[in-house]
């Protein structure tokens, strides 16, 4: 069972590559439509481009997850997996998995390229690296719940990532203090655990979430 | 062969502060087949949607063998497959990949698909289109893919969404044929339906819905 939902999602990513690629480029165009409206001011831009790197990717995820039931909710399949006496907790968990490793996961490892872009130190490189690494999954988690809370509201392009962004604030806040820290010099060890956390508190409980808020929202 | 009672008492619904229907009761037991007719917006969807515990109720009972479908002891969903008028079906994958995966939640039989599947595909004449994303099917042919379901599952309550639209003749007397066997193998079925084929069944039942006016 477990390879045939996994074989699944994976082909419902390589079938469509607008899912992998578009996430990728609008990441990419967004982090250098900034230094135009900045301007030539390179400490400026050094000092800032941590901050812009996680807002892009806050954006990147809203638009990514927005709509990540609606194709589901609208063939029938969430109804379907409603009325399976099959627990749909692991499938829910592994869609949340498998949509953070095709969108996001691919935007992570071209980050060092904005890294030679924007002449940003190694060490601070590393701190962003590692806290995308454990903030970004906790980003799609709770964007995919947002989508499942307002699936059954038409036009709700803009209600769902009202929704979520209040439950993005932690891990921004987190994320840019481990960050800062390691451009101070300073450990970031506390940070991370606490992103590590949080991280490890979402994933799991997510799925039970998803599946109690998917039957709320398919009653309306 | 085990037995089923179906028994639904004074069920009513409201949607989004709309009352949908109201005071609904029927019984359907192994063997019968009851046919939910009535004009468009009267509320059989939401009425089968009720039945198999997806759509809330706002008052009444649904029991199932004398438990109600909320006591997690009636575990109605073992013996229950609902296909939908939306088909639930997955847009980017082939018709084989989807019923083998669909073939995975139903619990009731054991890959029964995956081991005879050219079998199941003839029955609807989809074995042409086996490798074809179901984004690439018509209408019709998509309501045959989900119908394929029927074929391999060992579930005895069957409830289908209007399950006659789009087919073409043939598969329309296809699927009353297997009707039939599941009737007549102690099985029930309810189903939403425009169109009156009650004729060929002995014990079927009929409701009539008509609407709320308001």
């Amino acid at each position: 069972m477990n390879s045939i939902i996994f074989k699944k999602e994976i082909y419902t990513y390589f079938r469509s590559m607008n899912y992998i690629f578009l996430p990728l480029i609008f990441f990419f165009l967004v982090i250098s439509i900034f230094p135009l409206v900045i301007g030539p001011n390179k400490s400026l831009i050094t000092k800032i481009i941590p901050g812009i790197i996680w807002i892009t990717m806050i954006f990147t995820t809203l638009i990514n997850s927005v709509n990540f039931f609606k194709d589901d909710y609208n063939n029938g399949v969430i109804e379907m997996y409603l009325t399976s006496e099959k627990s749909i907790e692991y499938i829910l968990f592994l869609k949340i998995i498998i949509c953070w490793f095709f969108t996001i996961f691919p935007i992570i490892i071209f980050i060092p390229i904005v890294s030679i872009m924007f002449n940003i130190s190694l060490h601070i490189l590393t701190a962003i690296f590692l806290t995308l690494l454990l903030g970004s999954p906790i980003l799609v988690a709770i964007g995919i719940f947002g989508s499942a809370l307002t699936i059954g509201i038409s036009r709700n392009n803009i209600l769902g990532p009202i929704i979520t962004v209040p439950f993005y604030i932690p891990v921004l806040i987190f994320s840019a203090s481990a960050i800062e820290s390691v451009s101070n010099g300073l450990p970031n060890d506390l940070q991370i655990y606490v992103l590590l956390s949080i991280l490890l508190l979402v994933l799991p409980t997510m799925p039970y979430l998803l599946k109690y808020t998917l039957r709320i929202s398919i009653n309306n | 062969m085990k037995n089923i009672d179906i028994l639904v008492d004074n069920v009513s619904c409201v949607r989004s502060n709309n009352l949908i229907f109201d005071n609904i009761s029927f019984n359907l037991s192994n063997g019968e087949i009851l046919f939910i007719m009535g004009p468009n917006g009267c509320g059989k969807t939401t009425l089968i949607r009720t039945l198999c515990g997806i759509q809330n109720l706002e008052d009444g009972t649904i029991k199932i063998n004398n438990l109600n479908i909320d006591n997690p002891e009636c575990n109605f969903l073992e013996n229950l497959l609902y296909i939908g008028h939306n088909n639930g079906l997955f847009e980017n994958l082939t018709i084989y990949e989807n019923l083998e995966y669909l073939n995975k939640f139903d619990l009731s039989n054991k890959d029964e698909f995956i081991n005879n599947s050219s079998q199941f595909l003839k029955f609807f004449k989809i074995n042409k289109y086996k490798n074809y994303l179901v984004s690439e099917l018509s209408q019709g042919n998509k309501k045959k893919v989900a119908l394929s379901r029927l074929l391999f599952t060992n579930k005895k309550i069957w409830i289908l969404d209007e399950p006659l639209s789009f087919l073409d003749e043939d598969s329309k007397n296809n699927l009353i044929k297997l009707f039939l066997d599941h009737i007549n193998t102690g099985g029930l079925i309810i189903t939403s339906t425009h169109v009156d084929f009650s004729n060929y069944f002995e014990k079927s039942k009929y409701l009539m819905m008509q609407g709320i006016d308001t």
